[in-house]
């Protein structure tokens, strides 16, 4: 097949065209409330994106089925961060300007939310999102009290791991990081609260991604002595530190965040190196009702058991809120009005309820308290949660659950 | 609608500018930069820690310039005279140094947490206002430029880096010395990366070092290659079918919604390498591409 210069060109004009030429939908139905889905499908969040949106999806359809809230349904639409902040930016600002959204929902990687929030203040919408960064609770970024944080920021995971370290009598910690705002987060937060307590952390190491071995930088961490080392990791870096460090022979523990201390870890290394590492993590509210809602959706969707995505339970969780939020504020509210009763409907006083139909119904005869599925969900006054922590240990490959930290 | 559209356009303004001076640098004297994002990072950084700290932005956006052309000298003091795919690798490293100089010296750039709250361009207008003046900004700043570019095309600057792109040894031997040349091509293709950096940062608002990976040298590679090497109408439509690949392509959901919601973002990606390949495969010099030689 051969295209000659102007056949070439007609196509491209015609692909051009096509592409300029969206069917776009201008008119704001009364009885919609379109919300925004703005999750890493692609790059680095890629794990966890497509069961993030999945849910969002999901739980929407949920409270449109209930019959929708505060006399609208909910609309959804869905864009990819690509996890990279100048395509979260551009998708961001399409959702805001094209689709008309009222909020954003389950923005992941704090480099992203960073990048998107000045869009939101501006557009004087929420963001609710998934990161752990510290910046994220105060001004600049929250100048407008619009971001909502499902996720325990990275200064409460250090809290509860040195509360952990505390609790099983370590005296000599040594922290390692992966070089980003959640890795550095985590073993910060932990200096500043074992610190605190008085306690010293005996050498601390922050080490680059993506590297083939990261021997040099354990070798300085053991050559302190640690009895413990606390991680601020991902699943591929901790496999490869993991397997060196038990080639080295060391018989220190290691107190690892659950995202990278996962079944997948102890399958990749075996049960031997695994055996006596505490993994640890936010509560998903397990046991709760709103889990077991969250968890039979999820299974539906993806075949997998919702606790293998925590920040899935989160965006899970931000729709409904947003929904109660709207049923609370009751109908033709603005955006405004809504945002301002989501303390309100999260918690902590109040009817305690677990899903939509539920708080819908218990609206009616006074407050409700949601308690979701992702955490209890009770918003302090920059949006954060604080929820619970679960210490688990391997044993035999497997982790289980010893005890729960509250912070 | 508009709003979007000034916002693709204010993000097209800055790779232009991004472009034409790699443009320059590869189009014209055949030098193979694969560290552009380099420059435009240290502009970018350069700026936002300016102006958070209270100079003016006017000011500022100059600094960011000026300090990514003060960067590209050292480079090309040790590097301009490697031959062309070897400077490719030593500017690709040089690049790479930058963002992990910017993640590692936390003091300054506050690492990895990044620098939010960078301070808009015009102070005390409506967000809508401050985007139509930026964009107008952007497309001056590009109008510049592009005359700039003519200019030193038609120069006998611009006649002697093409010839150095055609035959660097004919140069040599015509009793002139390219490295000079060179470097004043790469120091104005940094001027240009800067100035992009700085507008970055202040339209953003927030940069962190995960913004400035090599991906974006290789966007701007796109955007030349397709609108065609060695021309500056070219540099205009690469930039310009790139940003339609990229942003049109969110709207493919609205042509066929028959397209699961999830299911669309890896396709939209799938979407835009087809349309490079084909576009690279059927237009091989670019669109406005020099066809009368091969």
């Amino acid at each position: 097949m051969k295209f000659n210069r102007r056949q070439t060109l007609a196509g491209l004009t015609a692909l051009l065209g096509t592409a300029a030429m969206p069917r776009l939908s201008f008119a704001q139905d009364a009885g919609v409330l379109r919300i925004g889905a703005l999750n890493p499908i692609t790059g680095a969040g890629a794990p966890y994106g497509s069961g993030m949106q999945k849910m969002i999806l999901q739980a929407a359809k949920l409270v449109n089925d209930a019959g929708g809230a505060g006399g609208r349904t909910l609309e959804v639409f869905a864009e990819d961060t690509q996890t990279q902040p100048q395509a979260a930016v551009l998708a961001a600002k399409k959702l805001i300007e094209v689709n008309k959204v009222n909020a954003i929902l389950g923005t992941w990687s704090s480099g992203i939310s960073l990048a998107v929030m000045p869009l939101t203040n501006e557009a004087g919408i929420p963001l609710f999102n998934t990161s752990g960064a510290p910046a994220l609770s105060v001004a600049p970024a929250n100048e407008k009290h619009l971001g909502y944080r499902f996720q325990a920021t990275n200064d409460r995971f250090g809290r509860a791991f040195a509360k952990i370290a505390e609790k099983e009598g370590f005296k000599r910690p040594a922290t390692m990081a992966f070089n980003n705002a959640s890795g550095i987060g985590n073993t910060e937060g932990f200096r500043k609260a074992w610190e605190a307590n008085g306690g010293e952390v005996v050498a601390s190491v922050v080490y680059e991604p993506s590297q083939p071995s990261y021997r040099a930088e354990l070798q300085k961490v053991l050559d302190a002595k640690p009895d413990v080392i606390i991680m601020g990791s991902y699943l591929a870096d901790t496999t490869v530190i993991l397997r060196e460090w038990y080639q080295t022979g060391e018989e220190n523990k290691w107190i690892i965040p659950a995202w990278a201390a996962n079944p997948k870890l102890a399958e990749a290394l075996g049960p031997d190196v695994v055996e006596g590492i505490i993994a640890v993590d936010s509560i998903s509210n397990e046991g709760s009702p709103a889990f077991a809602a969250y968890d039979a959706a999820y299974q539906e969707a993806l075949g997998q058991p919702g606790l293998s995505n925590v920040y899935a339970a989160m965006t899970w969780d931000m729709v409904i809120v947003l929904a109660l939020a709207m049923e609370a504020a009751g109908p033709g509210a603005d955006i405004a009005a809504i945002t301002a009763k989501l303390h309100e409907v999260a918690g902590p006083d109040g009817t305690k309820v677990s899903t939509f139909a539920e708080g819908k119904e218990a609206l009616k005869s006074g407050p409700i308290n949601y308690e979701g599925a992702s955490s209890v969900l009770d918003f302090d006054e920059f949006g954060d949660v604080t929820p619970d922590f679960s210490a688990s240990v391997f044993t035999g490959g497997e982790a289980k659950r010893n005890y729960i930290v509250k912070i | 609608m508009e709003a979007y559209l000034i916002a693709i356009g204010i993000f097209a303004g800055i790779y232009l500018l991004l472009a034409l001076g790699l443009n320059l640098q590869f189009g014209m004297t055949g030098l193979i930069n694969f560290g552009h994002v380099g420059f435009f990072c240290i502009g970018a950084y350069t700026s936002a820690l300016l102006a958070t700290n209270g100079v003016p932005v006017a000011l500022s956006l100059a600094a960011g310039g000026f300090a990514a052309m003060l960067a590209a000298w050292p480079l090309g003091v040790v590097s301009i005279r490697l031959r062309e795919d070897y400077f490719a690798i030593a500017s690709l490293g040089f690049s790479e140094i930058v963002r992990l100089v910017v993640t590692s010296e936390g003091w300054l750039t506050k690492g990895v947490q990044g620098i939010p709250g960078i301070p808009r361009i015009f102070p005390g207008v409506s967000s809508q206002m401050q985007s139509m003046l930026m964009f107008g900004l952007v497309m001056v700043l590009c109008l510049l430029a592009i005359l700039a570019m003519r200019r030193i095309v038609k120069s006998p600057f611009g006649r002697m880096i093409e010839a150095i792109r055609d035959n660097e040894e004919a140069v040599r031997s015509l009793g002139k010395e390219p490295a000079g040349f060179k470097m004043q091509v790469l120091l104005l293709g940094s001027l240009l990366a800067g100035v992009a950096g700085g507008l970055y940062a202040h339209y953003i608002g927030y940069i962190s070092p995960d913004q400035f990976i090599p991906f974006i040298t290789f966007q701007i590679w796109m955007a030349i290659i397709m609108g065609g090497v060695g021309r500056i109408s070219g540099t205009v439509a690469g930039v310009i079918i790139l940003m339609t690949f990229l942003e049109g392509s969110r709207f493919l959901r609205d042509v066929a919604p028959f397209i699961p919601e999830v299911a669309m973002a890896s396709i939209r990606l799938g979407v835009i390498g087809l349309a490079l390949m084909l576009f690279t495969i059927y237009r091989p010099q670019g669109l406005m591409g020099d066809y009368t030689k091969r």
